[in-house]
């Protein structure tokens, strides 16, 4: 009875604990552009993207789901999920990473850390070096950056008739705004 | 003029004319903007728990598809709602959200994208509010 009621009281405060340390959103801004003197910009902007940050340790996932990604233009919006990214069969890209060095300390500035972690699209995974602005007001965090990738690191064929179209380096930015998880 | 030549001249305008409308079409179809949800049919029209049953069995089959939910607004913050705790609903516009109140019974169409295994939600965008 005394173990059960100090394994409850352990739980408990550890779910303080947990609760208190972590921030996230479910409605992040993913956008891409791999526009090259093309005749439309080749742009879509995903803004449902779950991120989810640990701040004892800097850790960071987050989910971001191409069925969710608003292009202009419909016929474009059908290719990228049909033809590109196969969206029905790999619903979502994901990425796992970590700030380097991140403290909650001195985030009412904007402060750069490093982000280093992986990228899976299509089931195939990437290691993305890069750094991201974070800043803290209140109780939201505020991440940005931007990085690049390229299409043949995940499979993606695109036919020689678009090919001069579509840039080699897809430019990705990231704008989320995470709140405290209650 | 001869029958013929204005036949021919008939024929001549005739063919601009059809390819003017041709292209015109073609351009529409080429520029066209993605279909809001309002203006798509919903695939499916369901309660939350039926709804949640049916994504148990084939989610995957529901991608990019616009359905139809009546549930209950459990948790409601500044950008979506949550349906029975497990369906998360982001709105076509997000000034929509400050006529729902917690724990009210809605009916929302929106467009599915798919399962959300950090937060265990499944994810509707653009979603717009029918009762």
């Amino acid at each position: 009875m005394t173990t059960n009621k100090i394994l409850i009281v352990l739980c408990f405060l550890l779910s303080l604990q947990l609760q208190a340390q972590k921030y996230y959103t479910r409605s992040g801004s993913t956008q891409f552009e791999g526009s090259e003197k093309a005749f439309e910009p080749i742009a879509a902007t995903n803004t449902s993207t779950t991120v989810i940050l640990d701040t004892r340790n800097g850790n960071i996932v987050s989910q971001v789901f191409m069925a969710g990604f608003q292009f202009k233009n419909a016929l474009m919006q059908e290719h990228f999920n049909e033809n590109y990214m196969d969206s029905y069969q790999y619903p979502k890209a994901t990425f796992k990473g970590n700030l380097d060095g991140f403290s909650m300390a001195n985030l009412k500035t904007s402060t750069t850390f490093d982000l280093n972690g992986v990228l899976a699209i299509k089931g195939l995974e990437k290691n993305i070096q890069t750094s991201v602005t974070v800043r803290q007001q209140d109780n939201r965090m505020f991440i940005s950056g931007v990085f690049f990738v390229s299409p043949e690191d995940f499979d993606i064929t695109i036919p020689s008739i678009v090919r001069d179209k579509i840039a080699k380096q897809i430019q990705i930015n990231i704008d989320y705004e995470l709140i405290e998880k209650k | 003029m001869s029958l013929l030549k204005k036949n021919k001249l008939v024929f001549i305008f005739s063919v601009v004319a059809l390819l003017a409308i041709g292209v015109g079409y073609g351009y529409q179809y080429i520029f066209m903007s993605p279909k809001k949800v309002v203006e798509i049919t919903p695939k499916l029209t369901a309660g939350a728990d039926e709804f949640n049953n049916l994504m148990d069995e084939n989610l995957p089959s529901w991608i990019g598809k616009v359905v139809q939910i009546t549930g209950k607004a459990t948790q409601v913050t500044q950008d979506g709602i949550l349906l029975n705790g497990s369906i998360y609903c982001q709105f076509e516009n997000s000034q929509d959200i400050q006529s729902i109140t917690k724990n009210q019974n809605i009916v929302i169409k929106g467009k599915l994208v798919g399962f959300d295994e950090l937060l265990m939600e499944t994810k509707l965008n653009q979603c717009i509010i029918i009762q």
